[in-house]
C-alpha cells in the first residue's frame, strides 16, 4: 500500500523499515528510484527491496539518513559507527551513492 | 559511509566480494538490461524494478564489464533511433513535425530513465574512461541518427521555414509545436540550432524583406512605409520571444533593419510629398517619432534625419529672414522666428525623444539664419519694445517670463550682441523717458537675464538708466518743495540723465517758450546749487509735454505731444498764421525734426490740430500753418503720434552701424592687449583666433578690423613686429 511522504525499505532478510521519503532521498540512488520519470515498480509501490543489504546495515543506514538531515540543518553531532560494521557500510554507501 | 561535512572520505579499493564463477554472467546480466531498455522504449517500464536494474548495472561495472555495458547501450539505442527515424520519415505532410516532436519527447523520457538506471556507470566508469556521459550520448545519437538523417534534415528545415513564411503572410501556425522543435535543436547544442535553422532562417528573411521593402517603397508613402516596417520589426521580435532562441533577436532585427530601413534610408527621407520635410511641415509627430525610433536602430540613421532637418530649417529660416515682405513689420518678424522655434522645440520634445544632438542642430540652424540678416538685433529689440510698451498688458507674470525667456533665447543666437545692446539702449531710453513702459518688473527681469547671460559690463549702463529715473523723481520732489510758489502755471518734470549711460545725441537745443525756459532756469540753479561741479544741458529732442488747448467751437482737449511739438504749438498762442520759415526761426528746431514734427501735427488724419496751406502730404519750406479750428476728436486726451521706436530708416541704420563699429575698436584693442600681455609673443593667426574667441560673447570680430587694430597698436608702441619673423608680434611693456 502506497502512502505519500513515506517509503518502505526492505532488507535482504525481509525486515521492513518505514521512513520519511525526505530522509530516504539523502541517498542519490533512492532518490532516482523514486523520482525517475518512468513508472518503475519502486515508484508505483513506494517500497524498495535491497537483496544485498543486511538488516543491521540497513538499520544503520536509516539512522544515518536522519542524522544527515539534522546535520545539514546545522546540528553538529558525531555519528557513531561500530568498527565491525564499517566495511559493509562503506559498500552500501557506494551503492546508494550517499 | 562517507560523511560529507567532515571529510571522512575513505578511498575504497574495488571490492572483490564475489568472484564471478559463471562465465556467462556478463552476457546474462546484459540481456536483462537490454531487455529493460527495449521495454522502456516500448512504454512498458511499469513492471521493471529499478533496484534490480541498477544493481545489475552496478555489478557489471564493478566486475569490469563497463565497456560491454557501454557499447551495448550505444548499439541498442542506435537501433531504436533508426527505427524511430524511419517512423518519422514515413509521417505524411503536416504530421511530420508532430511525429518528430512526439518521438523526441519519448526519447527524452527514455533517455532519462536509462541514465538513472545506469547512474553508477555515469559516476565511475565514464568518469575514469572519459567517455561521453549517458544523457549527452543520447542527444548525440539522436542528432546523428534522426536529425542528420538524409530524409529528415532538409525536410525539417524546409518545414520550419515554410511555417515562418506562412506566419509572415498572416496565417496562424502551431506556435507550441514550433517552440518545441526549436527547443529540441537548441538542446542538441547551439551550433546545431545555428546550422540547422538560424543561419538559413536569416538568409531567407533577408530575401523576404528585400522583396517586401521594394514593393512597399513603390506603393506606399513614407509614413505608411514606416508603419509597416515598425510592424514587421515588432512581429519578428515577438516571433523570437514566442519560439526562437533569445540570442536570435539581435540577428533577425538586424536583418529587418538593414533590408527595410538602412537600404532605403535616403529614399524614405526624401520621399516626395511625404518625406521628412513634409512631416516636419505638417507637424506629424507620430510619423516623426516612428521615423526617429526606427532610424535610431541603424548606423547613420539619425544623422541622416538630422541633416535633412537642419537643411530644411535653414532654408525656411533663410526665407524668413530675407523675405523683404517680412522685414516690414519687425514685431511680426520676431514672432515668426519664435513660432518657428516653438514648432521645432515641440517636434524634438514629442517626436525626437528630446535628443540633445537634435537640439544642438536646431540651435545651430537658428544661429545660422538669424545672423544672415544684419537687422535681427534691431528687430529683436523692437519686439521687446513692443511687448514692454503694450503687449504685456493683462498678461500674467509667468507668461511675461515665458516671453522674455524666449526673447533671451533668440538673443543667444545673435553674433552681434553689442548691436542689440545699442538698439536696446535706445529703445529703453525712449520707453523710460516717455513713461511708456508697462511693467517695471518685466523691464528689470529682462535686465537681470541679460546680466546673467553677458555679465555685469553688458548691463551696467542699462541699470544706470533705471537709477537715473529714480534719482530724478527725488530731485523733482526736492525742487518743488523748495519752490512752493510754483504750484500755479506749467509743471516741469526734469529727468537728469548721466552722460554715457544714455544714448544721447549731440542735439541743438531749441528755443523753449518763455514760460518754460524761465522754469528751466529755476531748475538749473536749484540743481547746480545742490550738486556742485556738474553741467546740465537740455535734451529737448527727447521730452514730452501735455498741453491743454481750446479749439474754435470751444471744445477742450488735452494734447500729449513731444517737446518740439509743444514749442511749435505754443507759438500759435500769439498768432493765427505762421509760415514754415517763421516757425523755424522762432524755435530753432533742426530741419529734419521740425519737418517730422509739423507733419505729425498737420498731416495725420484725426490728429491734425494744425491746418496747412497748401494741403499736401509733405512739408514744404514755403508752407503756412493755421490752428485747425474744426479739429474734433471723441476723446478728451489726444496723443499726437511722434515717430518713436519705429524701424530705423536707412541713414539712421548706417549711423548706428558706424557707432557700433566705432565702439568695437577699443574693445578689440583691449582684447589684443590682454592677450599679448599674458602671451608676450604670438603670431598673427593665433591673435585673430584668440581675439575672436574672447569677443564672441559680444560680437563677431572682423579679421581685417583686428588687423587694423594691431597696426594701430604697433604705431602706438604697444606691440612690435619680430625682426626675423614678420608674422610674429611682441608685446612691449
Amino acid at each position: 500500500m502506497k502512502k505519500e511522504g513515506i517509503v518502505k525499505l526492505i532488507s535482504a532478510e525481509g525486515f521492513e523499515f518505514v521512513i520519511d521519503k525526505k530522509a530516504a532521498m539523502v541517498s542519490q540512488t533512492i532518490r532516482n528510484m523514486l523520482t525517475s520519470p518512468g513508472s518503475f515498480a519502486e515508484t508505483e509501490l513506494g517500497e524498495v527491496t535491497f537483496p544485498e543489504i543486511s538488516t543491521t546495515i540497513l538499520e544503520k543506514i536509516c539512522q544515518y539518513f536522519y542524522w544527515s538531515m539534522q546535520y545539514a540543518s546545522g546540528k553538529e553531532t558525531e555519528f557513531h559507527i561500530e568498527p565491525e560494521l564499517t566495511l559493509e557500510l562503506m559498500m552500501a554507501a557506494n551503492y546508494l551513492h550517499t | 559511509m562517507s560523511n560529507p561535512q567532515k571529510k571522512r572520505n575513505f578511498q575504497i579499493e574495488a571490492f572483490k566480494h564475489k568472484v564471478v564463477v559463471d562465465p556467462k554472467y556478463a552476457d546474462k546480466t546484459w540481456k536483462i538490461l537490454e531487455h529493460a531498455i527495449h521495454e522502456i522504449y516500448n512504454h512498458n517500464a511499469s513492471g521493471l524494478s529499478f533496484e534490480e536494474l541498477y544493481r545489475n548495472a552496478y555489478n557489471m561495472v564493478l566486475h569490469k564489464f563497463g565497456e560491454k555495458l557501454y557499447s551495448g547501450l550505444v548499439t541498442t539505442m542506435t537501433a531504436h533511433l533508426k527505427e524511430i527515424s524511419k517512423s518519422i520519415e514515413d509521417a505524411q505532410g503536416g504530421l511530420f513535425l508532430e511525429e518528430l516532436n512526439r518521438k523526441w519527447n519519448d526519447h527524452n523520457k527514455a533517455l532519462q530513465m536509462i541514465r538513472d538506471i545506469l547512474m553508477y556507470m555515469d559516476r565511475t566508469f565514464i568518469q575514469s574512461t572519459r567517455k561521453t556521459p549517458v544523457h549527452e550520448l543520447g542527444l548525440i545519437l539522436w542528432r546523428d541518427n534522426v536529425i542528420y538523417s538524409s530524409k529528415i534534415r532538409g525536410r525539417l528545415l524546409d518545414t520550419l521555414l515554410e511555417l515562418v513564411l506562412r506566419e509572415r503572410t498572416g496565417e496562424v501556425i502551431n506556435r507550441g509545436l514550433m517552440r518545441n522543435i526549436i527547443k529540441m535543436l537548441m538542446d542538441l547544442g547551439s551550433s546545431v540550432y545555428q546550422e540547422e535553422f538560424e543561419q538559413p532562417f536569416l538568409e531567407v528573411s533577408a530575401e523576404f524583406y528585400k522583396g517586401e521593402s521594394q514593393k512597399f517603397i513603390e506603393c506606399c508613402d513614407c509614413g505608411e512605409y514606416l508603419k509597416k516596417a515598425e510592424r514587421r520589426l515588432n512581429e519578428e521580435m515577438e516571433r523570437v520571444t514566442q519560439y526562437l532562441d533569445a540570442k536570435s533577436e539581435a540577428k533577425i532585427t538586424n536583418v529587418v533593419e538593414k533590408e527595410m530601413i538602412a537600404n532605403h534610408m535616403l529614399a524614405l527621407v526624401h520621399m516626395e510629398n511625404s518625406g521628412l520635410v513634409n512631416m516636419l511641415l505638417d507637424d506629424k509627430y507620430e510619423d516623426l517619432g516612428r521615423m526617429y525610433n526606427l532610424f535610431r536602430r541603424v548606423t547613420n540613421g539619425l544623422s541622416t534625419v538630422r541633416d535633412v532637418m537642419t537643411s530644411h530649417i535653414r532654408d525656411i529660416g533663410k526665407q524668413l529672414v530675407t523675405d523683404p515682405e517680412r522685414l516690414k513689420d519687425p514685431v511680426e518678424f520676431v514672432q515668426r522666428l519664435l513660432d518657428e522655434k516653438d514648432k521645432y522645440d515641440k517636434i524634438i520634445s514629442s517626436a525626437f525623444n528630446n535628443d540633445k544632438t537634435f537640439q544642438n542642430a536646431l540651435n545651430s540652424s537658428f544661429e545660422y539664419f538669424i545672423n544672415l540678416n544684419a537687422r535681427s538685433p534691431e528687430f529683436i529689440s523692437l519686439f521687446v519694445d513692443d511687448k514692454l510698451r503694450k503687449g504685456l498688458k493683462g498678461v500674467s507674470e509667468e507668461d511675461v517670463e515665458v516671453i522674455l525667456d524666449k526673447v533671451m533665447m533668440l538673443f543667444r543666437y545673435l553674433q552681434e550682441k553689442d548691436v542689440f545692446e545699442k538698439y536696446y539702449k535706445q529703445h529703453l531710453a525712449k520707453r523710460l523717458l516717455s513713461g511708456k513702459t508697462v511693467s517695471d518688473d518685466a523691464e528689470r527681469s529682462l535686465i537681470v537675464k541679460l546680466k546673467t547671460e553677458c555679465g555685469y559690463q553688458f548691463t551696467s549702463k542699462l541699470e544706470g538708466m533705471f537709477t537715473d529715473m529714480k534719482t530724478s523723481q527725488d530731485t523733482m520732489q526736492g525742487f518743488y518743495t523748495s519752490h512752493p510758489e510754483l504750484g500755479e502755471g506749467p509743471t516741469l518734470t526734469v529727468q537728469v540723465l548721466t552722460t554715457g549711460s544714455w544714448p544721447t545725441q549731440p542735439s541743438v537745443t531749441c528755443n523753449l517758450p518763455a514760460e518754460m525756459s524761465a522754469l528751466c532756469e529755476k531748475f538749473r540753479s536749484y540743481y547746480l546749487g545742490t550738486h556742485t561741479g556738474r553741467r546740465l544741458s537740455w535734451q529737448t529732442n527727447m521730452g514730452t509735454a501735455d498741453i491743454k488747448a481750446t479749439f474754435g467751437k470751444g471744445q477742450k482737449h488735452e494734447l500729449n505731444v513731444s517737446t518740439y511739438q509743444m514749442c511749435v504749438l505754443m507759438l500759435f498762442n500769439n498768432s493765427d498764421r505762421l509760415s514754415y520759415k517763421e516757425i523755424e526761426q522762432a524755435t530753432e528746431i533742426p530741419t529734419s525734426d521740425l519737418k517730422r514734427c509739423l507733419q505729425s501735427l498737420a498731416c495725420v488724419k484725426g490728429k491734425n490740430v494744425l491746418r496747412k496751406e497748401p494741403m499736401s502730404k509733405d512739408i514744404g519750406e514755403d508752407d503756412a500753418f493755421f490752428v485747425n479750428d474744426k479739429f474734433a476728436s471723441k476723446f478728451y486726451k489726444v496723443k499726437i503720434g511722434t515717430v518713436v521706436a519705429q524701424k530705423e530708416s536707412e541713414p539712421e541704420k548706417q549711423e548706428t552701424r558706424q557707432r557700433v563699429e566705432e565702439d568695437r575698436k577699443p574693445q578689440i584693442e583691449a582684447a589684443i592687449v590682454r592677450i599679448m600681455k599674458s602671451r608676450r609673443v604670438l603670431d598673427h593667426n593665433n591673435i585673430i583666433t584668440e581675439v575672436t574667441k574672447q569677443l564672441q560673447s559680444r560680437f563677431l570680430a572682423n579679421p581685417t578690423e583686428i588687423k587694423k587694430r594691431i597696426e594701430s597698436l604697433i604705431e602706438r608702441d604697444f606691440l612690435e613686429r619680430d625682426n626675423v619673423d614678420r608674422k610674429l608680434y611682441r608685446y612691449l611693456a
